[in-house]
Formats: C-alpha cells, sequence, structure tokens
C-alpha cells in the first residue's frame, strides 16, 4: 500500500476557484480525511486524485506512479489508476448481481473464470456478504449495498481506497456500526485510505489524520486531537465540534503563553499557547473544558476563576448545558455536574485555551 | 480472513484497441457529416449558375433573382403563411385544451383520453390527408351526405382554413404534450393556495393554471409553426383543386416540371425556407430557457385535486371524444372503405359496391409491391441504424470529456426543425457530389434510408435523454475505477440501463420511417419507390382506390407495431416531446 502525494492542486470552475493551491501526503496505510462544509473542495479534491476531473495546475502521485502533472502533461485516465472507490450514492449497478458486480473489475482485468469465482467469494466473505452473492442490488438494504460497493473497490486490491461521504445515506444507528466496522477493515487490511466527509464526529472518531478544508483551502493538517484541542483557525475552531471565541488584546506574556485582557471586561485570561504573539487576539475554549462550580465552591480559585451569571441551563441526558455570562462576556459550558443557583462560578484551565487568531 | 491472504497483485487493465478519443471524434464528426454535411451542398448549388454535376460553372446570385422575380413564389409564402399561423392557432388551443381537461378535471375517460389524443401524430401523415380527403374533401363522403341529403354546410377542406384544420387535428398532440408536461410538473399546492385564498375552481384555472401554461404554450407554438411550415402532402393532396400553392409545393412543383433539370433556384428556395426554420428553432431554444424560469419550485405534488366539472363533464367528455372520432376514426374509416369499394359515395350503399381490385393492385403491382418491401427494410434496419447511433452519440454528448460534446445535443435536434424536402433536396446534390459513394447511394434505397434516419433521429434523442439523464453518473465513474475505460464502462454498464428507451427508440423511429414520405420524394427512382413517395406519386396521376390500400398497409403496420411495443415494452409516449 503506497503512500499519496497530492501537491499544490489548483482546480476553476469558470471563475470559481474550487481548489486552490491543496496540498497534502498520505501515509503508507493510513487512514486520512478531508473534512469540510458542501462545496469547500474535498469532493473536487477526490475526484481529481481518482482521474474524474483533470485541475489545472499540479502534481498527484501515488508511491511512483504520477497520474496527475500539469508541467509535464501527465493525466493517467481514470481507468488506469487501480483505486478503489465508493461514491456516496454506492452506485451498485442495478443491473448486475452482487457477484456480477464484484466479477466486473477482474473481467475487465481478464481473469479466468475460476479465479473470477474464487476471488469474488473470498472478498464477500471478508464483508460478510456471501450469502447475498446471487441478489440484485434493488433487494439489498442500504447498509447491504454499501457493503457490495465497498467489496466491489476492494476485490483488485486497489492500490489506495478513496471513500465519497460512504456513510450519509445510512441511518444513525447504522451509520455508527458501520464506521467502526470500515474503520477495522481498513486497519486489519493496511489499506492506505482517503474518506471525504463532512460529518466532525465520523472525521475524529475514525481517522488518522484530518484535513480541514474551507473554501478550496486547506486550513489545517493535524490528527483529531490536534485539530480539536489546537485549531489553527477560527474556521477551524467552529467547525469542528462547538467553542466559545473570547476576543481580546495581549497584555503580558510568559511561560510558554500570554496573558489577555479579555475585550469589554475586567477579567484577565492566562492562555498556555500563542508564545510570542501580541495584539489583539481570539481564543477558543471548548464548552467542556470549563468548569463550573457552586459560589462557595473555593476548591479552584485565582487565575480565569470568574463569577458567572445563569441564564439557562438545559439536561441533555448525559450532561447539562449552561449559558452563563461572566460580566459582558457570555460562555456555553458543559458539564456532567448539576450545579444550583442563579449565581456561579466558572473556571478557564489555562491549557484548554487555543490562540486562533 | 486475514490480511495476508487479501493480498494478490491483478494485471492492470489493458487499454482498449480504440481509444476513446478516437470514437468520440468519429461520432461527433460523423454527426456533424450527417446533419451539416447535405446542407452545404444545397447552399452551394443555390449559388451557382448550372446544376453541380456540370463542371464549370460560376458563383452567382442568379438563382435567388430569379426566385425573387417570380411573384408565384411570394403568393406561395403568403399561403403558407396564413396556413402555418392558422394550424398554430388551431392546435395550440385545442391542445391545451385538452390537456388541462384531461390532467386538472374530472372529465369521464381521463386516461383513455389522454392516449387517444396522442395518435394522430404517430399515424402516417399522408395516409391521414388521404382519408379527410375521401370523407370531407370536395365530393367526399360525408361532404356530399351533408350537402346532399341534410342540406347542411361543411367546412371545405380544399381552402386554407380547411388546409390548417387538417394539419391542426395532426400536431394538436404536441401542443398536448407539452401543456400535459407543464401542468403535471406544476406545484398543485400553488393551485391549493389559491383555493384557500377564497377563489373558485374556475377562477383558478383561469388566473393561476392557464398563465402558469403560457411558456410551454409559446413553446408548442414555435414547433407547431415550424412543421406545418413545411407541410407537403396537404397543399399537394388538397390545394391542387384550388390551385393553393405553398413554398413547399412550389419547390416540388418547380423541380419535377421544369425544363432544365435540377434548377438551382428550387435549392435557392430551400435555403430561404432553411433559415426561417432555423430562425424558429433559435427562437425556440430562448423560450426554452424562459420556460426554466416558470417552473414552480417545491416538494413534488402529490394527488392533485380534480377540478370537478360537475354538469358540463358529460358535455365536454362528449366534445373529446366526438372530436377524436371525426378527425380520427372516420378519416381511417374512410380509407379503409376507399381501399375495399370501386367509388365511395353516399348514393350507393358501399356493400354493393365491394371490390378486392384496389388490395390485388398492392399485390400484382410491381411499383406497390416494391414500395412495401423497401419501405419494410428501409424502416427495420434503419431504426436499428439510428437507435444505435443515437445512443453512441448521446453518451457521446451527455457522458463523456470530449471537447465539443456540448455541440451535439444542438446538432441531433436540428433536423427537427429542418423541412422533409429540404433534406431530401440536400441528399440529392450531397450523392451526387461525392462520386461512387453517392452514385451507390443514389441507385439504392440506402440513400433514402439515410435520408428518412437524419430527418427522424431528433426523436430517438428526445425519447433517450430522459432516461440517461435519470441514470445517475456516479454508475459510470464506478465502471471507470473498477479499469473500465469509457467504451467498455458504455457497453457494460451505461447501454444495459438504458435497454427500455433504446426499444422505444426503434419503435418509434420503425414507425415514423416507415410513414415518412417528403424527403424522400427527389430521391426516388424506379426500384427505389417507398410507401409515401408511391402514395403520393400515384395520387397525383389520379389513382385512389389502390392508394387507400396503401394507406391502409401504414396504418396497420403503425398501429400493430406501437401496440406490440406498447404491451413488450411499457412504452409511454407522453412527455416525449417537452425536451425537445
Amino acid at each position: 500500500m503506497p503512500e499519496i502525494h497530492v501537491r499544490n492542486i489548483v482546480k476553476e470552475f469558470g471563475d470559481q476557484r474550487a481548489l486552490d493551491d491543496v496540498s497534502f501526503d498520505v501515509a503508507e496505510g493510513e487512514l486520512f480525511t478531508l473534512l469540510g462544509p458542501s462545496g469547500c473542495g474535498k469532493s473536487t479534491t477526490l475526484m481529481s486524485i481518482a482521474g474524474f476531473q483533470h485541475p489545472e495546475a499540479g502534481r498527484i502521485a501515488v508511491g511512483d506512479d504520477t497520474f496527475f502533472d500539469a508541467v509535464a502533461k501527465i493525466a493517467v485516465p481514470a481507468e488506469q489508476r487501480n483505486l478503489g472507490i465508493v461514491f456516496q450514492s454506492y452506485a451498485v449497478w442495478p443491473h448486475l448481481t452482487v457477484f456480477g458486480n464484484l466479477a466486473f473489475p477482474l473481467k475487465v482485468r481478464k481473469l479466468r473464470r475460476d479465479a473470477i469465482r474464487a476471488r469474488v467469494r473470498q472478498v464477500l466473505e471478508l464483508v460478510e456478504m456471501l450469502p447475498y452473492e446471487q441478489r440484485y442490488p434493488h433487494q439489498l438494504s442500504g447498509g447491504q449495498q454499501q457493503r457490495v460497493a465497498l467489496a466491489r473497490a476492494l476485490v483488485y486490491s486497489p492500490s489506495v481506497l478513496l471513500l465519497d461521504e460512504p456513510f450519509s445515506n445510512l441511518d444513525a444507528k447504522l451509520r455508527e456500526r458501520a464506521r467502526a466496522w470500515v474503520k477495522e477493515l481498513q486497519g486489519t487490511l493496511g489499506l492506505t485510505t482517503i474518506f471525504v466527509t463532512h460529518d466532525q464526529d465520523e472525521a475524529l472518531s475514525m481517522s488518522d489524520r484530518v484535513a480541514v478544508m474551507s473554501a478550496g483551502e486547506v486550513q489545517q493538517i493535524g490528527t483529531p486531537e490536534e485539530i480539536y484541542r489546537r485549531p489553527a483557525n477560527r474556521f477551524v475552531a467552529e467547525f469542528v465540534g462547538r467553542v466559545n471565541l473570547i476576543d481580546g488584546l495581549v497584555s503580558g506574556s510568559g511561560g510558554g503563553g500570554v496573558v489577555v485582557d479579555v475585550a469589554g471586561s475586567s477579567h484577565q485570561l492566562t492562555v498556555n499557547d500563542g508564545a510570542g504573539v501580541s495584539g489583539s487576539v481570539t481564543i477558543a475554549v471548548r464548552p467542556e473544558a470549563v468548569t463550573v462550580m457552586r459560589l462557595d465552591d473555593r476548591s479552584v480559585d485565582g487565575m480565569n476563576t470568574w463569577e458567572a451569571e445563569v441564564e439557562t441551563v438545559a439536561f441533555l441526558g448525559d450532561h447539562y448545558e449552561y449559558d452563563v455570562k461572566a460580566g459582558p462576556l457570555a460562555l456555553t459550558v458543559q458539564s456532567s455536574r448539576r450545579v444550583e443557583g442563579d449565581r456561579i462560578r466558572v473556571h478557564i484551565p489555562p491549557d484548554a485555551c487555543a490562540v486562533v487568531e | 480472513m486475514t490480511a495476508t491472504s487479501y493480498e494478490q497483485t491483478f494485471p492492470r487493465p489493458r487499454r482498449s484497441l480504440v481509444p476513446a478519443w478516437a470514437l468520440h471524434w468519429g461520432t461527433w464528426l460523423l454527426v456533424v457529416a450527417l446533419i451539416v454535411g447535405p446542407l452545404v451542398p444545397l447552399l452551394y448549388a443555390s449559388l451557382r449558375d448550372r446544376p453541380l454535376y456540370e463542371a464549370g460553372g460560376v458563383l452567382t446570385v442568379q438563382p435567388y433573382r430569379e426566385l425573387f422575380g417570380d411573384s408565384a413564389f411570394w403568393h406561395a409564402w403568403g399561403n403558407t403563411l396564413a396556413f402555418a399561423s392558422l394550424t398554430t392557432l388551431m392546435a395550440v388551443l385545442g391542445g391545451a385544451l385538452v390537456a388541462i381537461l384531461v390532467t386538472r378535471t374530472d372529465i369521464a375517460g381521463r386516461k383513455t383520453l389522454g392516449r387517444l389524443i396522442l395518435l394522430p401524430i404517430l399515424l402516417p401523415s399522408l395516409g391521414m390527408v388521404l382519408g379527410w380527403l375521401v370523407i370531407w374533401g370536395p365530393g367526399g363522403y360525408l361532404t356530399a351526405m351533408f350537402n346532399d341529403r341534410l342540406h347542411l354546410p361543411t367546412l371545405p377542406i380544399d381552402t386554407i382554413p380547411g388546409m390548417a384544420l387538417v394539419e391542426a387535428t395532426r400536431l394538436l398532440p404536441i401542443a398536448y404534450l407539452t401543456c400535459q408536461a407543464a401542468l403535471s410538473r406544476a406545484d398543485s399546492s400553488l393551485e391549493d393556495a389559491a383555493r384557500s385564498a377564497g377563489a373558485r375552481p374556475v377562477r383558478v384555472l383561469s388566473n393561476i393554471t392557464i398563465p402558469m401554461l403560457r411558456p410551454a404554450l409559446l413553446n408548442a407554438a414555435t414547433l407547431i409553426f415550424t412543421l406545418s411550415i413545411a407541410a407537403l402532402g396537404i397543399p399537394l393532396l388538397l390545394g391542387t383543386s384550388n390551385n393553393i400553392v405553398f413554398v413547399s409545393s412550389y419547390l416540388y412543383n418547380t423541380w419535377t416540371n421544369a425544363t432544365t433539370p435540377d434548377p438551382g433556384s428550387v435549392s435557392a428556395g430551400a435555403v430561404m425556407m432553411l433559415l426561417v426554420a432555423t430562425a424558429l428553432l433559435v427562437l425556440r431554444n430562448r423560450l426554452l430557457g424562459a420556460e426554466a424560469r416558470f417552473v414552480s419550485v417545491g416538494g413534488k405534488s402529490g394527488r392533485q385535486a380534480l377540478l370537478r366539472l360537475r354538469s358540463a363533464r358529460w358535455p365536454l367528455t362528449g366534445l373529446v371524444a366526438f372530436y377524436l372520432v371525426f378527425t380520427t376514426l372516420v378519416p381511417i374509416i374512410g380509407l379503409a372503405l376507399m381501399s375495399v369499394v370501386v367509388v365511395l359515395t353516399p348514393l350507393v350503399a358501399p356493400w354493393e359496391l365491394l371490390t378486392s381490385a384496389h388490395w390485388q393492385v398492392l399485390l400484382d403491382d410491381d411499383t406497390f409491391r416494391r414500395s412495401i418491401r423497401n419501405s419494410a427494410v428501409i424502416a427495420l434496419v434503419g431504426a436499428l441504424l439510428t437507435t444505435a447511433f443515437v445512443a453512441l452519440a448521446t453518451l457521446v454528448a451527455h457522458r463523456s470529456g470530449f471537447r465539443f460534446r456540448r455541440t451535439l445535443p444542438f446538432l441531433m435536434l436540428y433536423p427537427r426543425a429542418t423541412p422533409g424536402i429540404i433534406i431530401g433536396i440536400g441528399f440529392f446534390w450531397a450523392y451526387l457530389i461525392t462520386g461512387a459513394f453517392g452514385d451507390y447511394m443514389r441507385g439504392s434505397i440506402w440513400g433514402i434510408m439515410l435520408a428518412f434516419c437524419v430527418r427522424n433521429l431528433p426523436l430517438a434523442y428526445i425519447v433517450m435523454y430522459p432516461t440517461l439523464a435519470r441514470i445517475g453518473e456516479e454508475l459510470d465513474r464506478a465502471g471507470r475505477a473498477a479499469g473500465a475505460g469509457w467504451w467498455r464502462t458504455s457497453r457494460s454498464i451505461v447501454l444495459p440501463l438504458l435497454k427500455p428507451a433504446l426499444f422505444a427508440s426503434f419503435i418509434l423511429m420503425f414507425v415514423e420511417i416507415i410513414n415518412d414520405y417528403d424527403p424522400a420524394v427527389f430521391l426516388v427512382k424506379p426500384g427505389t419507390e417507398v410507401m409515401g413517395a408511391t402514395m403520393l406519386a400515384q395520387f397525383i396521376q389520379g389513382t385512389v382506390g389502390p392508394v387507400s390500400a396503401l394507406a391502409m398497409v401504414q396504418v396497420v403496420i403503425t398501429v400493430v407495431v406501437l401496440s406490440i411495443g406498447a404491451k413488450l415494452f411499457k412504452i409511454g409516449v407522453s412527455g416525449g416531446e417537452h425536451g425537445a
């Protein structure tokens, strides 16, 4: 399973720049996710790798094979790239049986009939669909069709696997099971995989690394933890999970971080991030990172601890959600604890703060 | 299973012998050659002082000067425009009325009426004109009965309004289909909203439903106007007695009666007609763009509430049924009768004049026999070839990365606007200047077949495109990703999924080609006769009985083939016209 290199890809549709200098590398056996809202260019990137779209500039290579190079005028046709793709609609051919669907790529590769038979059965067993070999797609459920689509993408041992929003047509319960199953299969087979999704939960739970995209540009590449805890900018912070954004002015520094005067209030926020930054900044704090306690609870005191007014409390099953106001500063807080009282104390750990701008 | 047993290397798929780009270019060039090809020599012929096959000609506008100097030509234009305008008015109003009645009201037998109303466009047009003539023509069966026995006036169909009525009954289905498609696309909640705002049902119809139809009406009107300008059978069959000449019959007469063979002025006249038709096509494309703005947004409407006609229900049902009987059934019965009697007259009961002589002619006369055989062969082979070729061209147009793919839909729809006789003259010149190939085509039925195929291929595209558009593009991308090239993907995945549309196209092409005649009138030679051209030529010579029998052959073949098609492949003709 080789690695994938995408270098400085530019793609334009008319005046619209769909991809603007997109670059990333995917390591061997890695599950790499392109995450972003619709229209951010993630699918265009995937289709450029697959060969269904030709960028205006840049270079795409898998292992030692250059698939696309705008300068050298190389554009290997899609059918010669030997990639496995699972489409959003699954695209299981409705006029062929499950067996027929899986046999097609092998027939194209001119395998002998008994070799095709053996291989198809082997891969169907892998996706636990062997009993459905002779069924037609319309006789299968959505989840089963998805397994067939995946099996068809794997049957010819493609060099890499591309998944284009494969779970978006499944209902919530089935989706979670399918995620776990695909992740496990990918790990077992050691497939280098690029996965496209707009669902941040999916991206965080499945990926080795994530590239967050917006407006045709890669905003940040990192492990799910890095993306979530240290978002590189406001877009990433807001798109991945929920976030409190606090504007302020840097008033001091030290200890690998800065001290920020929160805009419009007398609060000072100590942040263990952004050493060397000055001027006005925006700090991102995840709602679940904020601690809430009763007004008379003094277990945590000192820096980043303020009194706050409780505006609303919502019970959401596994946690409570508070909307509070510490002076003019509005914060959303998630906590498993129910803290009584209209006035409470909130604490923002300096480690939970990320400078995003 | 473990990862190790999954790991296997397979040979890379081999590239196909004919690369996709060669296939794309080949298809495109052939489409251009077939559709633009015949028009270029036509244009050239109209600008020369002598026929193309005579050497040493010079470029000149003399043919145009000759043509424009002939007052009969301008008179013919006047007649043609009056005829086309009247036809359009009647067909559009009638088609819209029937469409509203069938889709929006509780008229009795809605589905049956909706299906029967389509018949005239599929029936042989020349045969139907003949049917009208023997029943409603001067001295026709019912005309004589009404005038002499009942002393009631009838509409003389050998006048311009009469001819327009005949043509309008043939083209009414186009207006019906366009309006029906627009009505079933429209969200009925727009009408419901008006109802809840307090409007009575009839008010809703006049204030909401009919205004929404406006773009569909304009679109249908342009197409019907274009098609009626090209009518040839009607002026030749109905106009001759009163000496009413249309542009098409003017060109036909000039060509067949010319002292010098193949006069350039006919080509000049054809070019002029072509320009008018092209202008109308461009106008229609504009209108189709405008139509998109009228598409009401919103969820697909569920069951539409039908307007209750109450006491008007049976009278209106009767009116539509009456229309169907008198415009479709009666002419066919007239044809059938005419083919088995010596004379068709209300003075003597038909069963006292029975004869099998007309049908005997079909069996005995070489020309008639050959016509039937040639038409059958041409229709069968032509329908197969057209379907296959249009399928390929449609795939290139909509499922390839070919550079000029966007020109293909326009090219393939172009012959729809081109009058049949112009295609005929174009192919005549094209065969004349293409050496051995042209000589062979001119001398065989294949030359006529090619002209018929080109003339009718827009309908094949119109049938195929909507089905192709419904086949998700990810299905062919999955084929490409699996290692199959463009052609292999098309062959193994897209074409099998397109099968119902391919069958429908074949049936439609067969019916259209077997009934077509006007492109052939300049191409037939002894030995290459086809049914329609023989009917025209024989009728002009005064043979009516055997011609009626031949028309009945067309009617029977059409009805049988269409019912087989409908039975086997569940072919519905509905909506086939609105994408055109």
